[in-house]
Formats: C-alpha cells, sequence, structure tokens
C-alpha cells in the first residue's frame, strides 16, 4: 500500500492504494468520482476514457503508481454545468439512450476535437470506433462531434 | 385482471401541503389498499407540491428506452403540466405490484392509465380554482402548471391549489383530451435525464455505494455441475484488502475491500476447475439436433388450409435458415448491492424484474418477500438481460455470509460468458405455387428453445398459444398463401437462455424474409413488389393471438419503396435488399437497405431507409433514437459477433471475440414516421430490431448473388462464387 497524490479536475487528491490499482478504482472507489465508468478492464470499450493534457486515456490501463503526480479530467470536471462543447452538442443532438458509455465518448470526442478542432468523417469514425455503445447511439455521436466543432470554431474566430 | 374504474385511481390526498393521486402503475392490476395513510404503497402516483413540482413516481426502468421521458410527457400533457417542473422517482415493488419493463410494453399499457390520471388531477385543480374565484369551472382552464379564470383572465398557479384540490374526490370519469389539442405529446422533447447522464451524474447499479459495503468478485463454475479442483486460498488471502473466501453453491466469491482487491483476489484464488465431461454442451453438436428437429412435425402453432379446389402445387421451393447464439453484452456488466442482515434484505440492482429479484432473493433467504426491499437502478443496457436475476441473488448469498453490504461486480468476460443467451434455433421453409405461379402454401417449422431461466409456472397450460410465443415471426406470417402451416419444434437446450432484445422473433423474421425474397426471385419477381403483392386480400388477418392489419405494413413497405428509390439503380457494388415485419400486430416496421463489400471482403451497410408506423406518436426523438438503435444491433447480429460453445462454456469473453458494431459500421440511416396520429401508441424498444438483419442479407444476396442463411455474414461465404 502507498500513498499517491494526483491531481484530478484541478483539486489536488491523496490516495491510499496498491501500485498495481487502476486509476479507474482510485477514481470510483477512493475518490467517488463515478461518472467514469467499468466496461472492460482491458483497455477495449473506452467507457473509463479521461483526459490528460486534453488527451484521451484509459483509466483502467494506468497504475497507481503511474498516476501519483499526474493531473486529469473526469466527466464530472469538463464544465460545473454541462456547458462543454460536447456536452452541450450531446444534448442538442440527444445522443444518449442508456446513457452508460456517453461519459467516456464525450471524453473520447474531446480528446479528438482538441488534436484537431475541425475532423473529418473519416477521423471521427476512425478515433470513435475504438470505443463501444451498445445502445447505437453512434448516428447521433457523429452528429454531436461535428456539432461541437462548429461551436469551438466559431468560439476561437 | 382488469379492475373496475372505481379501482383504477385509488386516492386523492392531502399529504404535508400537497395534492397526491396515486393509481396502480400501468397494469390496471388488481387491490391495492387504498387508504391515504399508505398511498405511499402504491405503484405509482402523482404528486403535486405547494410550490408547484410535479413528482411522477413510475414503475417502469430506464434502460436507454427513454420511459422516463415518455411517461412523463403522457402525464404533463393530461395534465397540463409545467414541463420544466416536472421531477421523476423509481417505484420500488411492493405487493401485488408488477413492474417489470421488457415487451415493448411501457408505453402501450401505460398510456390510458397515465393520462387518466392526469386529467383526473387537472380537473380537481380546475374545480378548486373555480371554487376559489367562485366561478364556473367551465369557465376555467388549465395549462402550464396553472388555471386560468378566462372572462377574467385571473390564474392561479397548481401549488397554490393543492391544498383545496386534495379536499375534492377523485373524478370517475376524467375528460381526456382531443388529441388535436396535444402539445406535449407528438413534440421532439428531450430527455428529462440528459443533463444528468453527458455530466456523469446519472447514477447506475455499479454506482451505488453504501456505508460499510465491502466488494465481490464471483468465480463461477465453467460449466453446470463442474466443482473445484483446487485453489490457492493463501494467494488469494495474502492480497492486501481481501477479507474472506466463501463457497457458495453458485462458486467461489472473494470479499474485499475495494473492487480491486476483489478481482486480484480471484486472480491469485486461480480456481482449477473439473475437465467437462465429454458430453458436456458442444454448440456444433447442438446444430445437429436443431436440423434434425427441424424436419420434425412438432407443434403445429397456425393452420390454415385452402378451400377445397384450389390449385395444386406443382413447385416448391424450401430453404433451411440458421440463427446462432448471441449474447446481450451491455457495457455495464451485470452487478448488485446487497445486504442481509437477519431476517432483511436491502437490494440496490439495475432491473427489468423487480419483483421476480425480490422473490427469488426472499426464496434463497428464506424470509418474506415483503422482507426485500429492493431499489432499481438506471440501467447500462438491459435488451433483456436483466429480466434474469441471477447476479441479484449471488449477491444477497454473498451478504449473508459475509454479514455486510457487499456489490458483486461481473468482469466483461462473466457477462460474456455465464449470462443468459439469445437461444439458436434453426428454420424449415416451404413454398408452393401452381403451375400458373400463383401461391398455394406456405411452411415454416421452427425448431428452438424456450427460456430456462426463470422457474415457468407448472400450472402453465402449453397450448398451442403457449407455443406461438416461442415463435413470433413464424406463425404470424402476413403473407397472403391460401394454405399455411408454421410448427415449433421444442429441442433441450443445456445452457442458460433467456430473453434477448426482441425476444424470440429475430431469428423467425430472418428466416421469413429471407426466404419470401428467395421465393420472390423464384418467380422472378421484385423482392418489393411481391410483398406487396402477397400483402393482398384481407385488410387485417388474425394469426393466433395477433391481429395484423396489412394495411399498415403495405403503407411501410411503400413508404420506404419510395423514399429509398427503390427500382431505380443503384451505384456499382451496391446491392440492395428490402425486408419488412409487424411486431405483434402493433409496430409496424420496413427498411430498404444498401450495402457494399470493403476490399478485405466483409460487408458495409452504407444506408437504411426505415419507415416505421408505430401508432400515436409519444416522443418522435425516441422513436427515431429505437430505430438507430435498433439498425445498429440487428448490424451486430448480422456482421459481427456470435456465441460457440466448447465443453459446456461459451468461447467468447471479450469485446475482441465477440465483437459488436462501432462508429465506423454505422451506415447513414433515414427514419420516417408514418400514422403517428393514431389513436393510441405502440412499443419501440424491440420492433426495429427483427427486420433489419433480414433486410442486410437480402442486400448481400442482391449484390453477391449468394444465399444467407445462416449468420452472422462472414468474408469466407462471399468469396466463392455463387
Amino acid at each position: 500500500m502507498s500513498k499517491f497524490d494526483l491531481t484530478v479536475n484541478g483539486v489536488r487528491r491523496a490516495v491510499e492504494a496498491d501500485d498495481d490499482t487502476p486509476l479507474l478504482w482510485l477514481l470510483r472507489d477512493n475518490l467517488g468520482l463515478t461518472g467514469t465508468k467499468f466496461g472492460c478492464g482491458v483497455g477495449v470499450c473506452g467507457a473509463c476514457t479521461i483526459l490528460e493534457n486534453g488527451k484521451a486515456l484509459r483509466a483502467c490501463q494506468v497504475p497507481a503508481s503511474a498516476a501519483a503526480s499526474r493531473s486529469f479530467v473526469t466527466i464530472e470536471g469538463l464544465s460545473p454545468d454541462v456547458s462543454h462543447p460536447c456536452q452541450s452538442a450531446w444534448l442538442a443532438e440527444e445522443v444518449a439512450q442508456c446513457g452508460y458509455c456517453q461519459a467516456g465518448m464525450i471524453m473520447t470526442a474531446c480528446a479528438l476535437l482538441q488534436e484537431n478542432p475541425n475532423p473529418g468523417d473519416e477521423q471521427i469514425d476512425r478515433v470513435m470506433s475504438d470505443s463501444v455503445c451498445r445502445c447505437g447511439t453512434y448516428p447521433r455521436m457523429r452528429k454531436a462531434i461535428r456539432r461541437a466543432a462548429q461551436e469551438i470554431s466559431s468560439k476561437t474566430q | 385482471m382488469i379492475t373496475s374504474r372505481r379501482d383504477f385511481l385509488k386516492t386523492a390526498a392531502f399529504s404535508g401541503a400537497s395534492l397526491l393521486i396515486g393509481f396502480d402503475g400501468s397494469r390496471l392490476l388488481g387491490a391495492v389498499q387504498t387508504n391515504a395513510a399508505n398511498s405511499f404503497a402504491l405503484n405509482s402516483w402523482i404528486r403535486i407540491d405547494g410550490d408547484g413540482l410535479v413528482t411522477l413516481t413510475i414503475g417502469k426502468c430506464e434502460m436507454g428506452q427513454g420511459v422516463r421521458t415518455s411517461l412523463a410527457m403522457i402525464l404533463a400533457e393530461e395534465l397540463e403540466a409545467d414541463w420544466t417542473n416536472i421531477q421523476l422517482i423509481q417505484a420500488k415493488p411492493s405487493p401485488g405490484s408488477d413492474l417489470g419493463t421488457g415487451g415493448s410494453d411501457s408505453i402501450q399499457s401505460s398510456w390510458k392509465p397515465l393520462r387518466e390520471a392526469g386529467a383526473a388531477a387537472r380537473e380537481m385543480l380546475v374545480a378548486a380554482a373555480a371554487a376559489r374565484w367562485n366561478v364556473d369551472s367551465k369557465t376555467c382552464s388549465a395549462s402550464g402548471g396553472g388555471v386560468v379564470h378566462l372572462p377574467s383572465n385571473r390564474r392561479l398557479e397548481y401549488g397554490s391549489l393543492v391544498r383545496d384540490a386534495a379536499k375534492l374526490s377523485v373524478p370517475e370519469n376524467p375528460r381526456l383530451k382531443n388529441a388535436s389539442d396535444f402539445n406535449i405529446v407528438g413534440k421532439p422533447t428531450y430527455r428529462i435525464d440528459g443533463p444528468d447522464i453527458v455530466s456523469g451524474r446519472a447514477r447506475y447499479g455499479i454506482d451505488v455505494k453504501v456505508p460499510g459495503m465491502l466488494y465481490s468478485s464471483l468465480e463461477r463454475p465453467p460449466f453446470a455441475g463442474a466443482k473445484p479442483k483446487g485453489m490457492q486460498k493463501e494467494k488469494a488471502r495474502a492480497v492486501r484488502g481481501v477479507r474472506s473466501i466463501i463457497h457458495l453453491p453458485r462458486g467461489v466469491a472473494i470479499v474485499a475491500d475495494n473492487t480491486w482487491a476483489a478481482i486480484k483476489g480471484r486472480q491469485a484464488l486461480a480456481v482449477e476447475w473439473d475437465d467437462p465431461p465429454n458430453n458436456a454442451f458442444d454448440s456444433d453438436e447442438h446444430w445437429k439436433r436443431l436440423e434434425a428437429a427441424a424436419g420434425e412435425t412438432g407443434f403445429i402453432t397456425r393452420e390454415e388450409k385452402a378451400s377445397p379446389g384450389t390449385a395444386t402445387v406443382t413447385k416448391t421451393f424450401d430453404a433451411i435458415y440458421r440463427y446462432p447464439f448471441y449474447a446481450h453484452a451491455p457495457v455495464e456488466t451485470m452487478n448488485c448491492v446487497a445486504d442481509v442482515r437477519g431476517n432483511r434484505c436491502t437490494i440496490w440492482a439495475p432491473t427489468q424484474a423487480p419483483e421476480r429479484l425480490q422473490n427469488q432473493v426472499a426464496r434463497l433467504l428464506g424470509i418474506a418477500p415483503t422482507n426485500v426491499d429492493v431499489n432499481i437502478t438506471l440501467i447500462g443496457g438491459g435488451f433483456g438481460r436483466r429480466l434474469g436475476v441471477d447476479y441479484a441473488l449471488e449477491a444477497a448469498d454473498i451478504s449473508r455470509s459475509a454479514k455486510a453490504p457487499v456489490q458483486l461486480l461481473w468482469s466483461r468476460a462473466d457477462d460474456m460468458k455465464c449470462g443468459h443467451f439469445q437461444a439458436a434455433s434453426v428454420h424449415y421453409l416451404v413454398a408452393g405455387f401452381d403451375a400458373e405461379g400463383k401461391p398455394v402454401s406456405w411452411k415454416h417449422t421452427k425448431a428452438g428453445s424456450f427460456h430456462n431461466i426463470s422457474p415457468l409456472d407448472p400450472k402453465e397450460m402449453r397450448d398451442t398459444a403457449w407455443y406461438q410465443d416461442w415463435s413470433w415471426g413464424c406463425y404470424d406470417v402476413p403473407y397472403a398463401f391460401p394454405t399455411i402451416q408454421t410448427a415449433y419444434v421444442p429441442v433441450d437446450l443445456a445452457v442458460k437462455h433467456g430473453p434477448w432484445r426482441s425476444v424470440f422473433a429475430p431469428s423467425s423474421v430472418f428466416a421469413r424474409e429471407c426466404f419470401i425474397d428467395e421465393v420472390a426471385q423464384g418467380c422472378k419477381a421484385d423482392p418489393l413488389a411481391f410483398r406487396l403483392e402477397m400483402l393482398k386480400g384481407a385488410d387485417v388477418i388474425k394469426a393466433g393471438r395477433t391481429t395484423i392489419d396489412r394495411r399498415r405494413l403495405r403503407r411501410v413497405i411503400e413508404t420506404v419503396r419510395d423514399k429509398s428509390g427503390w427500382g431505380s439503380p443503384i451505384n456499382d457494388g451496391r446491392g440492395r435488399g428490402v425486408a419488412c415485419n409487424a411486431y405483434f400486430g402493433h409496430t409496424y416496421i420496413a427498411y430498404v437497405v444498401d450495402v457494399r463489400l470493403n476490399q478485405d471482403n466483409n460487408v458495409h451497410v452504407e444506408r437504411v431507409v426505415a419507415a416505421v408506423d408505430c401508432g400515436r406518436v409519444v416522443n418522435p426523438i425516441g422513436v427515431e433514437q429505437q430505430v438507430e438503435g435498433g439498425i445498429i444491433w440487428g448490424i451486430s447480429s448480422a456482421l459481427k459477433g456470435e456465441i460457440t460453445f466448447r465443453g459446456g462454456a461459451a468461447q467468447q469473453s471479450t469485446f475482441a471475440d465477440f465483437a459488436v458494431a462501432r462508429m465506423r459500421d454505422t451506415p447513414a440511416i433515414e427514419v420516417h414516421i408514418i400514422g403517428a396520429d393514431a389513436e393510441r401508441p405502440f412499443g419501440m424498444g424491440e420492433p426495429p430490431v427483427p427486420p433489419i438483419v433480414p433486410a442486410i442479407a437480402n442486400a448481400v444476396f442482391a449484390l453477391t448473388g449468394r444465399r444467407i442463411r445462416s449468420l452472422p455474414i462472414r468474408p469466407e461465404q462471399l468469396k466463392e462464387p455463387a
């Protein structure tokens, strides 16, 4: 058991855990941030996707020892009022069905738009295809990402 | 059992500063205590508080079908409530309640009771306002959460009227609004829980935390009856955070301080199980049994004989179709929090079957069902999987031994391998035509297996209707053959199998809609025009308990024909297919699908044009979402993973070996809703699924000349020349 300091959503947190505890369970069990979901535990479904410096990473694949001293953003930290362009676009396009995978999807989309504020359809499909939605919300997700991209570009102009 | 009107609207009560109207859920079940003191034991009630907040307690669970929104819309419509001031609370099972959610039943069964309850509350509030003003209530009108006296334009908000309204008796026959006056029902409406979902605040079963909760992972026998040969208990105990190892009839559980310790402890335990016996379940062997059974007579589920003198069959077509095993694979794996204390148990579970869960947990623990308090959480994908209650029984068993509240979480592999599966089936179809090419006979025999995940009522009559229930999409063939014989041959199936999205329909509709395409081809007819031709004759037909309105089916087919450009040339390398279905005679859907082959010979669905008639539309966004989701679900089953068994165990364990559709597999989708002004609504969760797979298969035939008679469609099938 070791003590780790990490920053989540701008707040420095101290947790005690085994070195190999995946960040996913630190977030969920230790810090009570349950917006980040478990789906497979092996990095293939994308439900646990969070951000670090704007880049997407799978919280189930980062052991506590490697997470120490780093700074992450989870769905809870995206905005205080669902005003992030991805969140508002998700609502405007009415993407969610059961909603379970959507935090991971939104974080994946945030990272995509951070990397390329104006992605083409092919890039959207490629990046988002690393994640699973069993309800089949993909058509609306595509539209939401295009909408968020537009909103981001209109803000930066 | 339908109760009288008097029993239906249970009570109006003044509770604190609220108007409370209880009613018995959505299914109009029998006697429930109705005095004001225990109104909260009713399944459903409307509460209007002094501040105007409307609270609707609903029995139906939310698993992505948007039911919390659509049911609230129905209520708000009749209540003339302020849509922005409504909250929902999940009901709990109670004696006599029936909160099960499945069968695309919620909208159609809730429509009338919710409207009547909303209208009753509205009339009471209007009467209270009229009395306050000392005017005739006919001169008052309700809107936006308040009552207006029309001649004087005075207005009172509902909140200020609840105290008076609660003293009035509930109207016996509240007047429902005319559909032409609807201003919420039928309007595209955003999900009530959307902001919670996109902010991570939505709480699913897996998110439940209760004080003192421990965490558990359960190692289950890999096949029925397997016994552990050995395990590394010391190693498991050495994992920090592991508290105990519990032997249960259902497996060996690790109980730990946190999720990761439970997972690691289970890995360290490294249970070795018996080798499977030689006769352990094997899906290849099962296919042989199914194929043999499909040639038997079985139970005749529909028999219509042509009148004497009808021409004799001179030409027949026949084919055998195979429909495989599938898993549900919701992204939220099975989980449950159970807290067993003495003769009481509290459960938090993402469940579609709260009463079944309550009763079975009570039986397991030897306590009264009323001592099992069931809290229904949001569900991260249901699809019929959470009509099974296995995971709740496991959690209760573990909590009893651990003497603590315990959260049991299934791994992805547990979820893929240990759930109840969509059962495989084999279909034998024969169509006969006379010398002039006129249709004479249709035969469809389904060999398959009924659910074995819940003990069935032994009193249940296994009559024709019972067997019909095993073969939706088979006995209710809508096409006009003078002679029709459909049959069901039950085949024992040792592995767990049960409801999956659209239950028994997908296999039968796949076989029927592909075969009718084959028959059209054999008759040198256009497959879409052939279907329309075969839907002539009587406009309304009865098949078992199902009434099929062929006009509605023809209309969805005509819509996709016109909207898709059916019959006009399509681009090189594309194939176009069609299929349709009448789900229980309730919801009618037709698809036209365009496919192409990728470089690796994998089928890609490029475009889907859908026409849907689900009766009165409550929320058009919800209808579109379900069509889109049903299409993606069908793409998974047409083109992605299947489950196979060796040695009694499923061989797949991840989203890699049981693949599901991803965004790159998603076609352009057009949804055309028709018949939305009908009198009553029907469900949409399941109906979009059955016809999409045959539409894809028929498009693949149009492109490649190869008939698809088994699933999923593999590139190898398409390589050899047709």
